[in-house]
């Protein structure tokens, strides 16, 4: 039976071209992903190439040293702050959120799209995290963090406690309360006195959320209680809420009763009142 | 002019209808009663529909109300969500939370049309008290609570009150994060009443906040005690509108005494139906298509967490807007405090309430005016009044506002302190302002009779005995020769129709106003 098949299969030529492409695209898919994944997993570290240091310095010395000094000591324009301490992840937060450079020294420090392509951002993550060495003062700061995975199988309890991955349940709770009094339950931002912006988390990706905590960008601030499997839950349910299972229709925002009751009042209600007057007698 | 053919028609509809009551009265001896409840004559004025956009909204609640309290669970206990069989929400597995908010999450994930049961539900509340405040209003600015009517607006400002509350009732059963955050809201605003604050507190949540026991209880308020007191005050109100019959707005044969409209049976029942079916339609269209209240987002509550961007239902923002703008004054004299949030909280939401409910007597003392009226006012012909009720319209919408101060200032990229401070000014200078605009609007109106863009072109015609025609008023052309000294005197003062609202207008049958070409203009 089978054999016939098989024998069907190989008398119709046809299908041989399309069976071959099939065959090809797996195997490219599956070496790319396995070649990008580990790129992906390469680019988290910092680089220590004295190459990349080299090339590092000099974009600094374009983008950075106006402010920030000859050697990242800090100071040449008022707030500017010393980057021998800050570390790779400071450097790699800042610089892939766009927040740096400013375009003036008395500007706030906002989310914005990144100048520098990925491979600057290495060098730069290169020089500044060298630069406790070049300048032989400061201790080191916090290296670009290495996110945990998600476990397999969350929706069962026995994955709450599994080892070497993170729930996003966990993610959840430690959210709610390191998290959410700022940045809102769904992440969607909020604002503070004195002009403070706290941002939406909307467009944070892995890497960004769990720097975050461990930069402190003002005024955040720095979370040093929480470890690395923490942080990498808190990231990966950020990241999990861009994509939540989330039905109900429109979410609005996220933001909770006012825009709900915008919705309700200019779309329902208003709706009605015309209907009404459709209905009734408008003398 | 009906034709034959549709006399013959009414004539079977009403042979159908007269079957129907028939049999009805064979079983019940009812007829009298139906045919005049048939018969009944109402007003059909749009604005009149709106408090049954409110009525068929509470309708839309009570059958999803009932829908849900098949499947939640009023409970505290402490539980552990698992899954179990069905869909599973999976950042909230293995996290410990209350029964109550477990079973919210099972609603809206695992029971079938849960949550657009949900939705509707909560979609549904929140028109009930936009058309509440809209018909709140309307009865407010044409004067409809004066003398026989001043029961009925108690019972109507009553209803308001009782519905917030149910609101808000409903709005912390769910127990999420949100809710815990209103419930610790309104636990300090009570434990700030003097002298009794703590005690009441107390007894209200059987113990400390957040304790075990207000779920349960909450439930038993949301689901018993206030359905029952909105529906009997409901009934109340509507057997004393039956009772006393509807106000309308003068006009042409319209009196004190006479009631203008359709009959219940069959054109009112048809145009009330159909408004229904129109707000249930609108309510389930939202519910299905734009989310409300995502529990399984905002997660369980635990008194150590809180979400910013905490707002109450829009209908509670006036109250938490005063309490986020009220200066952080303190009072403290025999060893007593009198806790901030008292004043915003509750005593500048009780004066509001008190001059409201006492209105149709302020009213009474401001107008000289004891009588019983059946006709309504036109909101011009009481500035005062008007305005007044402006700077209340203002007054309570800016508070509104000031419910959402770090949305709006997040937003519209605005600092925090700016809006706060601006909202303190406009709290105070708002209604001062929009009570003069009205006030000075309404004269105006009263002066031209038109609104200032629908000012009408043409004037008044008049046929002299002989056949000569003249025209009187026409703003549009100069002084010619055929108009008569004395009307020529009133020109551009647009005389025509003052003063002539609520005589019933019997002066202007021998006048019609005849529109002229405004090619020239």
């Amino acid at each position: 039976m089978i054999m016939r098949l098989i024998k069907k299969l190989r008398s119709n030529r046809l299908l041989i071209g399309p069976a071959v492409l099939f065959g090809v695209a797996i195997l490219a898919f599956s070496v790319l992903s396995l070649t990008q994944s580990t790129a992906k997993a390469q680019e988290a570290l910092v680089s220590t190439n004295p190459n990349d240091i080299a090339a590092g310095a000099v974009l600094y010395s374009e983008h950075c040293q106006s402010c920030h000094g000859y050697e990242g000591e800090g100071g040449v324009v008022s707030g500017a702050p010393s980057l021998v301490d800050k570390g790779a992840a400071a450097a790699n937060f800042y610089l892939t959120t766009g927040r740096m450079p400013l375009n003036a020294a008395n500007n706030e420090a906002i989310r914005h799209h990144s100048i520098f392509t990925s491979a600057q951002i290495r060098q730069l993550d290169a020089y500044i995290n060298a630069l406790p060495q070049i300048t032989g003062k400061g201790g080191s700061g916090p290296t670009i963090p290495t996110v945990e995975p998600l476990c397999q199988n969350q929706g069962t309890l026995a994955a709450q406690s599994a080892q070497g991955c993170v729930t996003l349940s966990e993610g959840q709770q430690l959210f709610s309360i390191n998290c959410a009094a700022c940045h809102q339950a769904a992440g969607s931002g909020n604002i503070l006195s004195n002009g403070n912006v706290i941002p939406s988390l909307n467009n944070a990706t892995l890497t960004q959320v769990a720097e975050a905590p461990l930069v402190g960008p003002k005024p955040m601030p720095i979370f040093t209680e929480l470890t690395n499997a923490q942080i990498s839950a808190i990231a990966q349910y950020v990241t999990y809420l861009h994509h939540a299972s989330n039905p109900g229709g429109f979410a609005i925002g996220r933001i909770g009763p006012v825009a709900e009751g915008f919705v309700a009042i200019l779309g329902g209600f208003c709706l009605l009142w015309f209907a009404a007057r459709m209905i009734g007698n408008r003398g | 002019m009906s034709t034959t053919e549709e006399r013959i028609a009414a004539q079977k509809r009403l042979r159908a209808t007269r079957a129907g009551t028939d049999t009805i009265d064979e079983r019940l001896g009812s007829s009298k009663f139906l045919t005049s409840v048939l018969d009944k004559i109402f007003p059909d004025h749009w604005s009149f529909m709106v408090g049954e956009i409110a009525m068929d909204s509470l309708i839309v609640l009570i059958i999803t109300g009932i829908y849900l309290a098949l499947f939640y669970v009023p409970s505290s206990k402490e539980v552990v969500y698992a899954p179990t069989s069905g869909h599973v929400y999976i950042p909230l597995v293995g996290q410990k939370m209350s029964e109550a908010y477990q079973s919210v999450i099972n609603i809206s994930f695992n029971v079938r049309f849960g949550l657009i049961m949900r939705q509707a539900h909560h979609w549904a509340a929140l028109i009930f008290l936009a058309a509440v405040f809209f018909h709140m209003a309307r009865i407010f600015f044409t004067g409809a609570f004066r003398k026989p009517r001043e029961i009925n607006w108690i019972i109507g400002l009553l209803l308001w009150q009782i519905v917030a509350l149910e609101g808000f009732t409903g709005y912390s059963l769910p127990d999420d994060l949100l809710s815990g955050t209103g419930l610790r809201v309104i636990y300090s605003i009570i434990e700030s009443i003097p002298f009794v604050g703590t005690w009441l507190v107390y007894a209200l949540w059987g113990g400390r906040f957040p304790g075990t026991s207000l779920i349960p209880r909450l439930f038993v308020v949301h689901e018993f005690l206030f359905p029952l007191l909105i529906i009997g005050l409901l009934t109340a109100h509507l057997m004393i509108l039956w009772h006393q019959k509807h106000t309308d707005f003068p006009g042409p044969g319209k009196t004190e005494t006479n009631i203008r409209g359709s009959r219940i049976w069959p054109q009112y029942a048809l145009k009330a139906g159909g408004l229904m079916m129109l707000v249930s339609s609108v309510i389930f269209l939202l519910a299905g298509f734009v989310q409300i209240n995502p529990v399984w987002i905002y997660g369980p509550y635990q008194p150590y967490t809180v979400s910013a961007g905490a707002q109450p239902d829009w209908y509670l923002g006036w109250q938490d807007g005063a309490v986020r703008l009220w200066p952080h004054w303190e009072f403290r004299s025999f060893g007593h405090e009198i806790a901030n949030p008292f004043f915003p909280g509750l005593l500048l939401p009780g004066i509001l309430l008190g001059i409201m409910f006492a209105w149709p007597w302020i009213d009474k003392k401001i107008y000289k005016d004891y009588r019983a009226h059946n006709l309504l006012d036109r909101p011009r012909d009481k500035p005062f009044r008007t305005g007044v009720g402006a700077a209340a319209v203002t007054l309570f919408s800016l508070l509104t506002m000031a419910s959402g101060t770090d949305i709006i200032a997040n937003n519209l990229h605005v600092s925090y302190e700016a809006i706060v401070v601006a909202l303190d000014y406009l709290v105070i200078i708002g209604p001062v302002v929009a009570f003069i605009i009205a006030y000075k609007a309404c004269q105006r109106l009263q002066e031209v009779d038109f609104h200032p863009i629908q000012r009408p072109v043409g004037g008044v015609i008049y046929r002299t005995p002989d056949g000569g025609y003249h025209t009187v008023g026409d703003v549009h052309h100069g002084p010619s020769h055929d108009v008569p000294a004395d009307a020529g005197a009133s020109h551009g003062s647009g005389e025509h129709g003052s003063g002539e609202h609520g005589s019933g207008g019997a002066g202007r049958d021998s006048e019609k106003s005849v529109p002229a070409p405004s090619a020239g203009d």
